[in-house]
């Protein structure tokens, strides 16, 4: 059974079609690539599985529970972390309340028992603060463990938002776009820093447009255009399928 | 004496009223339809216009056509330096320092009008005559009501000829549906939004010259009569000229004829109940709202 | 004579230095709210500062800053709704006014002990903030604003015309005096001291809040609510218990006003006063737990100080407002060390130029 399973899913906007019938899966422990055109759906379809908006038609389920209808955050709690196109690091804090943040589904304590500070919230707080740092290690960011996040460079914005998400320590992770606007070097820290996590067994669903990244790491790579699923298969079937060149060149030659 | 008995005169009084509301109303619209701000000063407009006219009869023994005139001129200068001084100077500011400017600029408007002309309710002569005409179920109309509705008419269709037929009025919504293709476009936005502050405090005070002799008008009727016109505009449909006229009369008709149910004391809570149970339910508005999308509102 | 220059440089800067030192020993910056640890050496100052403070002061002040106090109590509440979760609401007033009216019947009409309808207040105001919360905090800026505004409206309608229960319009009289075990709190000293010393317990609470994963969870909302969601915080969950608690400390406030004022009625919880507090969070600084309460004195203070022109008051507060929000939307204390230094080092720079230009 594979981790997460869409199924024949549609999205509509006033009448216009965004997503038409799109099936794919994601095997538990693999990367998968999911590229296309702009515009091809590939948010759309980020945020339909995510929870943020509502498909038209069509069953998604996450280790064979239905979360078709489910709110962003219970999503987020059965092990969901994301990334977000359109960078939404947490500015108003430093970087590394930015992964703790992350860690919010794995704290204990609401208002009255923080605002006490009773002593598991202490403890809870000093275990996450370790594990934080260990996280920002990860991504080369602990020097600036104290700083405003918005004073990081964009990359560095990026990795933190990459942090948030591993701090859920989720099973799938859906990466968006993680190495746009991201230089040469940075793009090749980043991909080798996916392949650790795969090592960790965290399934990773990835979309991007550094295609040469994609076809280095992924296992398996679905290409959308114009909201249709047109090719899945391994990195080298994609790349050689007709229907696939003919959808990147029709871009280009516009 | 059942209380439906009432009902055709409270609806007649409720039309009028709502006639002032939906002028309210209009103004609110016109700015929102150049820039996305809700000018809280709005009804300091219409209180003004009343104001300044009363004034200018009374101290400066001007003629009525011509104090009205001046008053409306007046409030459209005041109207021009509201956006100039507090509008221009924060236009990149955030929705929260725009809410608490304007709901500054109303402080300030109602009480320097207690400053300079006193906090006595004032009144103005009716524009023809005070004996009030009796039509269907004897009913009572005084013939103010009808200028009220009249100008209403007048204005909406004014309104309506600006923005469909007017460059002016097509440049000042472009500038509010997309303020960068605007600016690209050679739109001057900030030029958009002074002139409908322009419009919409000239609108204002020409409601308050018209509404002052059927109510009285004092220094702080405006506060609640701006939040009243808003009101209209939200239950109407957001940012529609139709909507606002809709809104008005709507409010106007209901918060009118309850009062033949609920104690009196009650009748300005009928419009904030109204507004909690429309932004909960439908807050894009009767008509809907091109402007709320929900993730923005 | 390079070096001569130098020396006299090293003198100027080590004055500076020291001057913009001590300076930023008191005033709190909203630019460094990163530095969110629990108690700072700055704090035993101000604590200091509290406590000797009536010592120098002459009586009407005092009550001036009893009245602060409780203003701040207000401001602290907000500031964790409106600066730290960014949510807009324009009728606070409403739940002070619930507070103080809850303690004036419950102590006027069935004898219950201060102590009891202090915290019954701070309940009551949660229970209403619960009720109104759920529903209106879907809403987004300018509307959820409204809808704040519109529930202060109603509210106060509701209090005057429901003689019976609140009084009408000319309030409830008589509240007895704050009082703890028979020790009453009947001089403005003592209610000094005590509306005070709940602020500092407020505060701590706050900023226990603040530090937690809860803090983090109003940070979250305010800077990306989808991001939020993401990393599975409840979003409107968030909102309502954030309004909810901050709707709690506006209880508190009104029961210790009914208190010290020893009357109730509505006048004291206009719009007005609802523009007025989220005017001290504003200025105070979002994101910020002593901005607010410093805002508060500092607003305290000048409606007392405009009080006395009468009729010119209203128009020049209205002024001001305007003005602060044109040149200081971040806040007072924002970047005022840098002001401070930029114009302080004026100075230093003007001589310099002098001397250079030989």
């Amino acid at each position: 059974m594979a981790l997460l399973s869409i199924d024949t899913i549609s999205k509509s906007y006033d009448g216009v079609r965004a997503l038409h019938r799109i099936s794919l899966n994601v095997d538990k422990g693999t990367i998968k690539g999911l590229i296309g055109p702009n515009g091809a759906g590939k948010t759309t379809l980020f945020h339909l599985i995510t929870g943020l908006e509502r498909p038209t038609s069509g069953t998604i389920s996450f280790q064979g529970i239905d979360i078709t209808s489910m709110a962003p955050h219970e999503i987020a709690l059965l092990g969901v972390g994301r990334t977000f196109q359109t960078l939404q690091v947490l500015g108003n804090m430093t970087v590394v309340e930015n992964i703790l943040t992350g860690m919010h589904t794995r704290l204990k304590g609401g208002f009255l028992a923080s605002g006490l500070w009773l002593p598991r919230i202490h403890k809870g707080e000093k275990g996450a603060l370790q594990e934080a740092k260990e996280i920002l290690e990860f991504l080369g960011l602990l020097g600036r463990w104290k700083w405003p996040a918005f004073q990081l460079s964009f990359g560095q914005q990026k990795m933190l938002e990459l942090g948030r998400a591993l701090a859920m320590k989720p099973k799938l992770l859906l990466l968006d776009e993680p190495a746009a606007g991201l230089t040469p070097v940075e793009v090749k820290k980043l991909s080798a820093k996916i392949g650790h996590l795969r090592t960790q067994d965290i399934t990773i669903l990835i979309v991007e447009h550094h295609l040469g990244m994609v076809m280095e790491i992924a296992d398996e790579v679905g290409v959308l255009h114009n909201g249709e699923l047109i090719a899945e298969g391994t990195p080298e079937a994609v790349r050689k399928d007709p229907h696939v060149i003919e959808a990147y060149l029709q871009g280009k030659r516009d | 004496m059942t209380p439906w008995v009432h009902i055709p005169q409270l609806l007649a009084a409720g039309i009028t009223i709502g006639a002032i509301y939906a002028l309210v109303a209009l103004g609110f619209v016109t700015i929102v339809r150049a820039s996305q701000i809700i000018n809280f000063a709005q009804g300091e407009f219409v209180m003004l216009g009343g104001v300044i006219t009363f004034f200018l009869i009374k101290g400066a023994g001007l003629p009525y056509p011509l104090a009205a005139l001046m008053a409306v001129m007046a409030v459209i200068i005041i109207g021009f330096l509201l956006h100039l001084l507090v509008i221009y100077p924060l236009r990149k500011a955030s929705v929260l320092i725009l809410i608490m400017a304007t709901l500054g600029a109303s402080i300030v408007l109602s009480n320097t009008s207690a400053l300079l002309f006193g906090t006595l309710p004032k009144a103005l002569p009716a524009f023809s005559g005070e004996h009030p005409l009796v039509i269907g179920g004897g009913i009572r109309i005084a013939p103010q009501s009808l200028w009220v509705l009249g100008a209403t008419f007048v204005l909406f269709l004014s309104l309506y000829l600006l923005s469909n037929r007017t460059l002016l009025g097509k440049a000042m919504e472009a500038s509010s549906t997309d303020p960068l293709g605007a600016d690209l476009t050679g739109i001057a936005r900030n030029l958009m939004i002074f002139f409908a502050f322009g419009v919409s405090a000239g609108m204002g005070a020409i409601a308050g010259v018209l509404v002052t002799p059927l109510f009285y008008t004092s220094y702080n009727a405006g506060t609640l009569l701006g939040l009243k016109g808003f009101i209209a505009a939200v239950l109407g449909g957001w940012g529609k000229n139709s909507g606002a006229i809709l809104g008005g009369f709507a409010l106007g008709i209901v918060e009118s004829v309850s009062i033949a149910f609920i104690p009196s004391g009650y009748k300005d809570g009928v419009a904030f109940v109204i507004l909690l149970l429309i932004l909960y339910f439908r807050p894009k508005g009767i008509l809907g709202s091109p402007y709320i999308d929900s993730r923005r509102w | 004579m390079v070096a001569e220059n130098k020396n006299e440089f090293r003198k100027r800067d080590l004055l500076y230095t020291g001057g913009l030192w001590l300076i930023s020993l008191i005033l709190p910056d909203p630019h460094l709210p990163y530095r969110r640890e629990f108690i700072k050496k700055r704090d035993f100052f101000y604590l200091g500062a509290l406590v000797l403070l009536p010592l120098i002061l002459a009586d009407p002040l005092i009550y001036l800053m009893a009245l602060a106090g409780i203003y701040a109590i207000l401001a602290l509440g907000l500031s964790l709704f409106l600066g730290y979760a960014g949510q807009i609401s324009l009728g606070h007033a409403a739940f002070f006014g619930i507070g103080a009216y809850t303690t004036a019947i419950l102590t006027t009409r069935y004898a219950v002990p201060t102590v009891g309808a202090f915290w019954a207040s701070a309940f009551v105001a949660a229970a209403f903030a619960y009720l109104i919360g759920k529903p209106i905090l879907k809403l987004k800026g300018y509307f959820l604003a409204l809808a704040t505004l519109g529930f202060g409206e109603i509210f106060l309608v509701i209090v005057k015309e429901s003689r019976g229960l609140t009084g009408g319009v000319s309030g409830i009289f008589g509240i007895p005096w704050f009082s703890v075990a028979g020790f009453a709190f009947d001089t403005y000293l003592k209610q000094y001291y005590l509306i005070w010393g709940v602020l500092i317990g407020l505060v701590l609470f706050a900023k226990n809040l603040v530090r937690s994963k809860t803090g983090r969870s109003l940070l979250a909302v305010a800077a990306s609510e989808d991001a939020a969601a993401s990393v599975g915080i409840n979003v409107a969950q968030v909102k309502v218990r954030v309004f909810v608690v901050s709707a709690a400390f506006a209880g508190l406030a009104g029961s210790l006003f009914a208190c010290v004022m020893s009357t109730a009625n509505p006048g004291g919880f206009s719009l007005g006063l609802s523009v007025l507090i989220v005017m001290m969070v504003i200025m105070g600084g979002m994101g910020n737990l002593y901005g607010p309460i410093f805002a508060a004195i500092f607003l305290t203070w000048l409606t007392d100080v405009l009080g006395g022109y009468q009729e010119y008051s209203l128009p020049i507060f209205g002024v001001i407002l305007i003005l602060l929000l044109i040149f200081f939307p971040d806040g007072v204390g924002t970047r005022l060390n840098a002001r401070l230094i930029y114009l302080i080092s004026y100075w230093g720079r003007k001589r310099r130029r002098e001397r250079v230009d030989i």
